[in-house]
This record gives structure tokens, C-alpha cells and sequence, in this order.
């Protein structure tokens, strides 16, 4: 098989190909920026946790609308900020906040599939649990576009206190700088498991954010050039999962979520031996 | 201070501490593990939500805040350049970039604090001593009238130990107001006029000479 049949071929002679793929680069596009600055915040579970937040209100846009994608985000959004707003009131304390979020993760999660099985079929429950990325259609393609560009813009716009504020947020704090940086980084989180919604299901939407900005944080570059290496990694994965979903005939959310799996394994497995032939003093393994 | 009171969920960190902290003031809060120091500081520097009380604070607009090393991540990947000039955040801000005489004044915080030649690592690369004097070039670099440090000294090695307490003594004698928790008991008597006894509520408030002796007791 020649390269151009294994690489090209498959975008150019299917549309829904060529729709995933864009849908895919918006995305990474968002999640190189925003999966960065979530693991340098060190909220990961957060993360996650959104992610499933997100599963009841979007089975309540099912119910009320089949699956179209503006009531399946407004819906998503809802609980999202909702649920983003209940965990700011947990409490400060690492070990019993973690208990919590993991309470409201399940509990998004079991509820949103009772609410879609009330109605829908198991087709449509592994739609929302999974995603759909081969079937994006144009409503779909500039929802995940408008997402993915307010995104970049907000975070182009505050990234320095967003920087600043998940390295030292008593710096703020102290400084007199009252603005809710960290609700609005929350906000930007969920827009962007909105946007990843359709695409990855509840289950995946968070894999395309974290991983490839995982496998970026293993080389130690600075926080600007994470974000950069880390949408460099998505893009990678996206491709590379799709061609492999394409010719393997496999389901292409997985295939992509792994493709980036094995960019964070090889990472961290290349950083390390790199590490260890060029020790620096202060970098630990 | 008024009846400062703070409460994480049902716990009483800090309960109806009251006093005044005189400008151009050097004083050292001790107390036990658990007696509330940092929460102290940190309900001065507005760190916290107060339970009850409140802070009267005539210069909060200057006023720095240096929390125990363990709330900052040392893995971030962040110079201590950039360290060093965020001191003058408000002077630049979200958008503007750092300007000729603000980095003028880093590259002279970082020659006080002995850290020069190293600007461009990063934080990680730093020891644990290296990392707290970058921190103080910081403040120094915040210019405040009102500087709160928590456990300053902590973990950190003589030779840093001297060039942070020589920084310390050289912002008491330039009329800011320092309050700094620390735990070593020598070093309060030898270096800070007044002390805080502090076990949830203020056991002594003074001079080192009066107060001092509550810890004991």
C-alpha cells in the first residue's frame, strides 16, 4: 500500500473523515492549552470529574431534544457549571474533597446513563459514553470551531494570571487581585469537555485533553511551550487515530485516546533515559 | 486586628485575636504545631475568609505575602527570572510587559540575595535554600510596607539562613512593618524586638523579653 493510499486517501475520498479530522484539530487546538494548565494546576480529578458533570444535564437536552448537538451542549453546560460550582464549595482539605469529587463523578455518571436508558436505546447510550467522532456533521463541526476559538481567545487573553495562579494563588490572593481566575479557568474546562462532548462521550472527552498535554509535561519545557508541544501531541494523536480507526476498522475515539496514550508512554519513557544520560542537577525522576 | 476568628469547616483555627501590629514593627509569631500561625498571616494578607473579626489594615494595597515553601510548586516550570520580576505584578499586570527599571531592579534583588548567573534556571533546578532566597528577592522586589512571611527559615542552610535574616534586619530598618512565623526560639530572641505567643487565641503580645516567656509556659 502506497503512502499516499495508508495517510491521504482516507480524508480525501470520505467526507465524515475529513469532518472528524477538522473537528479533531479544533479540539486540539483548545486541549493543548487547556489540558497544560490543568495538570500544572494539579487538578487532573477536577478535571475528570467535570467530564462526567457534564453526562446528566446533556441526557436531559436527550430527552427533551433527541441528539442534537445544541441541546445536547446547553444541557452539558448547565450541569457542567453546575457541578463546577458545587466543587468550589468542597471542602479545602485535599483527602475529603477528593472523596467528594469522586461522590459527584459517579453520581453524574450513573444518573446521566439512567436518564438516557429512560428513552433512548443502548446505541444511544454508548453514543453519549463514547462519542461519535465519525459522525460529525456541519452543526456539530462549527459548534466544536466556535468552542474551540473562545477558548483560545480567553486564555490568550488571561494567561497570565492563569499561569500565575496555578503556580502561586496566595500570590494573587495577597497582591489585592480579587478576580475569580480560578472560576473562570473551571468555565474554560468545561466548555472544553463540552466541545470534546460529542466527539469523546463522557467516558473519553477528557483523554484528547490530558494526555497529550501528559506527554508534553514529561520533557520539561517551559509552561508556553508545553501548551505548544501539547496541541503538537494532539494533532498527532488525532491523526494518527483516525488513520488507525480507518484501517483497523475500529471505533476512532479509542484508537485516538490511545494514540495519545502511547505519545505519553513513549514520553515518559524517552525523558527518562534523556534524563538519565544528561543528569541535571534538581530534575527528579 | 478584632476579633480575628477562622474556621476550616468545624475546626477553630484562630479564635478572637486582637491587637495591633505597630508600623515599622519587627515581630515574631510563635506557638505550638496547630496554634495557628500561618492561618494568622493568612487572614492578615486576606488569604482566608474570616469567621468573625476583622482586619484593619491602613497599607493593604502594599502588603506581601510569603507563604510556607510547600504551597509553592516547585516543579513549575517557571525561571527564576520570571520568579523573581511577577514582584512587580503591580507594575505590569495581566497584559503589560516588564519595563527597563523594573528589571533593573530583579537583576539587583537577585545580587542581594546571591543568586546572580542563575536567572535563567529553572525553579526546579534550585536547591531548597536557593528557592526561599528567590522568594525573598521577590518581596524585596514588591517593594511593601507590609511584609508577612511564614517559616521563612525552614529547611534552608546557614549560609542561606544569614543572607534571609540580613534581608530581614534590612527591611526593619527601612521602616516596613515584618511579621514573620518561625520556630526557632534563639533566633527570636537574638533578631526580633517584639513577639506573638499564639495557641488559638494570643497568649502574650510584646516585647521578646516579656512575651516570650508565655511560650514556655
Amino acid at each position: 500500500m502506497s503512502a499516499h493510499a495508508l495517510l491521504v486517501e482516507p480524508f480525501e475520498t470520505l467526507a465524515f473523515m475529513r469532518a472528524a479530522l477538522v473537528a479533531c484539530l479544533a479540539l486540539a487546538l483548545a486541549n493543548g492549552a487547556v489540558g497544560t494548565l490543568l495538570i500544572l494546576r494539579r487538578a487532573s480529578l477536577d478535571g475528570d470529574v467535570l467530564g462526567h458533570a457534564v453526562m446528566p444535564g446533556a441526557a436531559i437536552g436527550f430527552l427533551y431534544a433527541g441528539p442534537s448537538p445544541v441541546w445536547l451542549s446547553l444541557g452539558g453546560l448547565a450541569s457542567g457549571f453546575a457541578v463546577a460550582a458545587l466543587a468550589g464549595l468542597l471542602a479545602s482539605d485535599r483527602a475529603r474533597r477528593d472523596v467528594g469529587l469522586v461522590a459527584f463523578y459517579l453520581i453524574a455518571l450513573s444518573l446521566g446513563v439512567l436518564l438516557v436508558a429512560w428513552r433512548g436505546s443502548n446505541v444511544e447510550i454508548m453514543r453519549v459514553l463514547f462519542g461519535t467522532v465519525l459522525a460529525i456533521d456541519r452543526a456539530a463541526l462549527l459548534q466544536i470551531a466556535a468552542l474551540a476559538s473562545i477558548i483560545l481567545l480567553v486564555i490568550a487573553a488571561l494567561y497570565r494570571p492563569l499561569a500565575v495562579g496555578a503556580f502561586d494563588p496566595a500570590f494573587l490572593l495577597a497582591a489585592g487581585i480579587r478576580a475569580p481566575y480560578g472560576a473562570v479557568f473551571a468555565a474554560l474546562v468545561v466548555l472544553a469537555l463540552v466541545a470534546s462532548f460529542q466527539a469523546f462521550g463522557t467516558l473519553l472527552a477528557l483523554g484528547p485533553m490530558l494526555l497529550p498535554a501528559a506527554a508534553a509535561r514529561c520533557w520539561r519545557l517551559g509552561a508556553a511551550a508545553s501548551i505548544a508541544l501539547a496541541t503538537g501531541f494532539g494533532v498527532a494523536a488525532s491523526l494518527a487515530g483516525l488513520l488507525l480507526s480507518y484501517h483497523g476498522n475500529l471505533p476512532s475515539g479509542p484508537a485516538i485516546v490511545l494514540s495519545a496514550g502511547v505519545l505519553f508512554g513513549m514520553s515518559s519513557i524517552l525523558a527518562g533515559i534523556l534524563r538519565r544520560v544528561t543528569p541535571v542537577p534538581g530534575w527528579s525522576t | 486586628m478584632r476579633d480575628v476568628t477562622v474556621r476550616y469547616g468545624r475546626r477553630i483555627a484562630l479564635e478572637a485575636v486582637s491587637g495591633e501590629f505597630i508600623s515599622g514593627s519587627l515581630t515574631a509569631v510563635v506557638g505550638a504545631n496547630g496554634a495557628g500561625k500561618s492561618t494568622l498571616l493568612a487572614a492578615i494578607a486576606g488569604v482566608v475568609r474570616l469567621a468573625g473579626g476583622a482586619v484593619n489594615c491602613t497599607a493593604r494595597s502594599r502588603l506581601a505575602y510569603l507563604p510556607q515553601r510547600t504551597a509553592i510548586d516547585h516543579e513549575y516550570p517557571l525561571t527564576l527570572s520570571e520568579l523573581i520580576t511577577l514582584g512587580g505584578w503591580r507594575e505590569f499586570g495581566a497584559f503589560r510587559s516588564p519595563d527597563a527599571s523594573l528589571r533593573a531592579r530583579v537583576a539587583a534583588a537577585t545580587e542581594t540575595v546571591g543568586l546572580p548567573g542563575k536567572l535563567a534556571r529553572p525553579i526546579g533546578e534550585l536547591s531548597l535554600g536557593e528557592l526561599q532566597r528567590a522568594l525573598f528577592a521577590r518581596v524585596i522586589v514588591q517593594d511593601a510596607a507590609i511584609i508577612l512571611l511564614d517559616e521563612p527559615f525552614a529547611a534552608v542552610d546557614a549560609q542561606s539562613l544569614s543572607v534571609l535574616l540580613d534581608q530581614v534586619t534590612r527591611w526593619h530598618e527601612e521602616g516596613r512593618t515584618v511579621i514573620v512565623v518561625l520556630h526557632d526560639l534563639n533566633l527570636v530572641r537574638a533578631h526580633f524586638p517584639s513577639t506573638l505567643v499564639l495557641a488559638r487565641r494570643c497568649l502574650a503580645w510584646g516585647t521578646t523579653e516579656v512575651a516570650l516567656p508565655a511560650m514556655a509556659a
